[in-house]
């Protein structure tokens, strides 16, 4: 009696990214585990959003990626028998001025031009789509349902790994990795010393989002993603008060830093880093967000996100300040310089992966991601060309 | 933002003491609680206390109440009701909805040197099938109905549950002209006081012991018209066979009570579960100090038990506070101490208390060995 183990492949993290990875390589027919430190989904993947949208992507590689992934959703909430409540539902980008609005035109230019349905709309058809915003602003960029849809992301992360245990899936929660030993000679990956025993197998996946850089430590390599806190109010069970998942323009500048925009905010909403955005759940409560700041692995939410949220969404809904706030939550993004994810192989370990690093695009890119690294580890070719997301790009 | 030195996060019986003993030492003391009143469950509480003088023996809940409020006002303590501790944050900040004279809020940050969390608990549920069925409630709510805005929650009760809690709820309700029709209790043996016990039984009310509630109707409108019980065996299931339905309006829960840990958690205290305390506490020492420096709880939320311990409790969090911000000497401080532990000693005993105090006295050498020394605020 041993309790030595063996797979084809071992899938480090349970989040989105995880969860479909490891969803993909049993479907292709490898015998997989999924280790997971905690429970599913209990990192970013349950401290985040619920939406998957285009309009918050980068014209090029990331908006081609965001695209195939919400078409992709929608095929695997067919296949599917465990229901991740996918619901297509249009995005809008608010516009407070002019300048703003000219922004975002040229924006929606660059997107139609590649072929994406969204358009630009006036403060009057605003006020059409959504009667209960501000009635000052200028206008906004509307995104259809096929480019903008919501899922639960906690269901998302259990339809994954409830999918895989048919094609065969092992899950080990609650795993604590010790170890990850390499070959001698070739340094090619050997096996992993846990909790459970050792794990045998010639091929891992780092899907440990923001705690990659733990896991490549342990084999001495230096994933630059960093944590970088988001923080949602969620409210008391309220009558649709938004048709739209709703944003405003300026979180493309919290986003990227390099779009440089200045917005006409408050100290504490400029300080705190804010984006206003809102969805309503399937329980009719509403997440309010966001913001970005960096404060290593704190999840606490801080009291001043909680104000600058607070005065920044009623600016554009101003009958929120007569509903509850009844919860707060905080999570870490794994934020990588580039705002691109890490999705490849690692030259210098002969059988280490690493799928990490999606910021806050990790529910929205999990489906794609998760095919892609199939594809990777199987040796095919990707859809289409993702050489930018290689590991190689920091060396 | 505001600065104080001791914030009483309760005004309970605990709460309240803690907040004079400080208030008293000459700390700048803030009292904080949700409610419209001061005084936690004193204010509905209209029984006469059990114990000794010390504890008010022989005074009506709701008298000690009015009684602490005034001393409390006497040492100076601010008192902020209808303001509501929406959390503990980072760096020690606490967010106040400040409840303003004129009905509207305000959130406001405040930082104390020290913080007393006397925030009590709340009651447990029981699920059924029809559990949320509107006519369902906690036997507290029945009980603040009745006792304190003199309102009957229905017209025929029955009371799940028959310790201390549900057998003096039941008197009341019948005080207040409701009727009782019966009372269920699982175990095989009624949980209160047989004093308590007894005085329902000779209103004429049974207590059925072995019995569970299985299912609450609902009539026309929605709400409870009655209930289905049935026996237990000796593993708390219900025994086919052995239903009987019992008309009713109201069903009231009074199946125990759990220390209310929201900001205990908050602040970062270490929990542990300490079942006869009621669930997951804070562990603490003998100061009364949680896991982290300068954060003091106080009466339910250390473990549920009586008033009375919850009012010496509070003594020792307010003197341990005080004491922490130099308004009392290390050697007062230990005195004073040393009294009201005596005291409380006194209090626990009986088949309860004594339980009690041994998993109390568990609770802080575990606290003596794993915690030591109590971690900053951060």
């Amino acid at each position: 009696m041993t309790n030595e183990k063996y797979y084809d492949i071992v899938v480090i993290g349970a989040g989105a990214i995880g969860t479909s990875v490891a969803y993909h390589l049993a479907k292709e027919g490898y015998k997989t585990a999924l280790l997971e430190r905690g429970d599913i989904a209990s990192g970013s993947s349950s401290h985040c959003d619920a939406v998957a949208v285009i309009c918050d992507k980068l014209p090029g590689l990331d908006t081609k990626m965001g695209q195939a992934s919400i078409d992709y959703f929608g095929k695997l909430a067919k296949e599917f028998d465990y229901d991740f409540e996918y619901t297509p539902k249009g995005c809008l980008y608010v516009c407070e001025t002019e300048p703003e609005f000219a922004a975002a035109s040229k924006y929606c230019e660059a997107q139609q031009k590649d072929g994406y349905k969204m358009r630009m709309i006036d403060s009057r058809e605003l006020s059409e789509m959504e009667p209960h915003i501000s009635k000052d602003l200028y206008g906004a960029l509307y995104t259809p349902p096929e480019s903008s849809v919501a899922v639960n992301p906690y269901r998302l992360c259990f339809a994954f790994t409830y999918e895989a245990e048919k094609f065969g899936l092992e899950k080990y929660t609650y795993c604590k990795i010790t170890k990850i030993n390499l070959n001698d000679k070739t340094n090619a990956v050997e096996s992993l010393e846990t909790n459970y025993g050792t794990i045998h197998t010639k091929r891992i996946v780092n899907c440990a989002g923001a705690w990659a850089p733990f896991v490549g430590k342990l084999t001495g390599l230096s994933i630059p993603i960093e944590p970088r806190k988001g923080t949602n109010l969620v409210s008391e069970q309220t009558p649709r008060l938004c048709n739209n998942k709703i944003m405003e323009y300026g979180y493309m500048m919290s986003k990227f830093d390099s779009i440089n925009f200045k917005r006409k905010v408050s100290k504490l909403v400029e300080d705190q880093n804010i984006a206003f955005n809102l969805e309503y759940t399937n329980s009719n409560n509403l997440l309010v967000g966001g913001n970005r700041l960096f404060r290593g692995y704190d999840i606490r939410t801080e009291i001043e996100t909680v104000k600058a949220i607070c005065e920044r969404a009623m600016r554009f809904f101003p009958e929120l300040a007569n509903i509850k706030c009844i919860r707060t939550y905080s999570g870490v993004r794994p934020f990588v310089k580039d705002h691109l994810p890490i999705v490849s192989d690692v030259d210098s370990i002969p059988g280490y992966y690493i799928a990490a690093g999606h910021e806050g695009d990790g529910i929205c890119l999990s489906p794609i991601t998760g095919k892609f690294m199939a594809e990777i580890v199987a040796g095919r070719p990707t859809d289409f060309d993702i050489s930018k997301l290689d590991f190689k790009r920091f060396a | 933002m505001i600065h104080k030195d001791v914030l009483v996060i309760g005004a309970g019986p605990s709460g309240l003491s803690a907040a004079i003993e400080a208030g008293k030492a000459g700390a700048d003391t803030l009292l904080v609680d949700l409610n419209l009143k001061a005084g936690g469950q004193l204010f509905k509480q209209i029984h006469k206390f059990f114990g000794s003088s010390a504890h008010h023996s022989g005074t009506r809940g709701y008298e000690i109440g009015s009684l602490l409020l005034k001393q409390a006002r006497d040492a100076g303590v601010e008192i902020w009701l209808q303001s509501t501790v929406i959390g503990i944050f980072p760096g020690g900040k606490v967010g106040i909805e400040r409840g303003l004279d004129n009905g509207e809020k305000d959130l406001v940050t405040l930082k104390a040197k020290t913080i007393i969390i006397a925030t009590g608990a709340s009651e447990n549920a029981i699920r059924f099938k029809g559990w949320t069925t509107p006519g369902v409630m906690g036997a507290g709510a029945a009980q603040t109905m009745v006792n304190v805005n003199h309102v009957r929650p229905g017209e025929n009760i029955v009371m799940i549950g028959s310790g201390n809690v549900g057998l003096i709820v039941s008197y009341q309700l019948m005080q207040a002209g409701c009727n009782v029709v019966a009372l269920l209790e699982a175990a095989p043996k009624v949980g209160g006081y047989s004093v308590h016990a007894a005085k329902i039984r000779r209103a004429g009310v049974p207590i059925y012991t072995s019995r569970t509630i299985i299912e609450a109707l609902a009539g026309e409108d929605g709400s409870v018209c009655g209930c289905v019980t049935a026996a237990v065996d000796d593993h708390f299931q219900p025994v086919p066979g052995t239903e009987e339905t019992l008309k009713c309006d109201v069903i009231t829960l009074a199946t125990g009570m759990k220390p209310t840990m929201d900001l205990v958690k908050l602040a970062g205290c270490a929990l542990k579960f300490h079942g006869p305390l009621g669930g997951y506490v804070p562990i603490h020492d003998e100061r009364l100090e949680t896991s982290v420096k300068g954060v003091f709880v106080a009466g339910d939320s250390t473990g549920v038990e009586e008033a009375n311990t919850a009012l010496d409790e509070g003594k020792i969090a307010g003197i341990s506070a005080a004491e922490e911000l130099g308004y009392i000497s290390h050697e007062d401080a230990d005195a004073m101490r040393s009294e009201i532990w005596s005291r409380l000693d006194s209090l626990r005993l009986g088949p309860f208390g004594e339980r009690r105090m041994k998993e109390k006295k568990a609770m802080m050498e575990e606290y003596s060995e794993t915690v030591k020394v109590p971690a900053a605020f951060q």
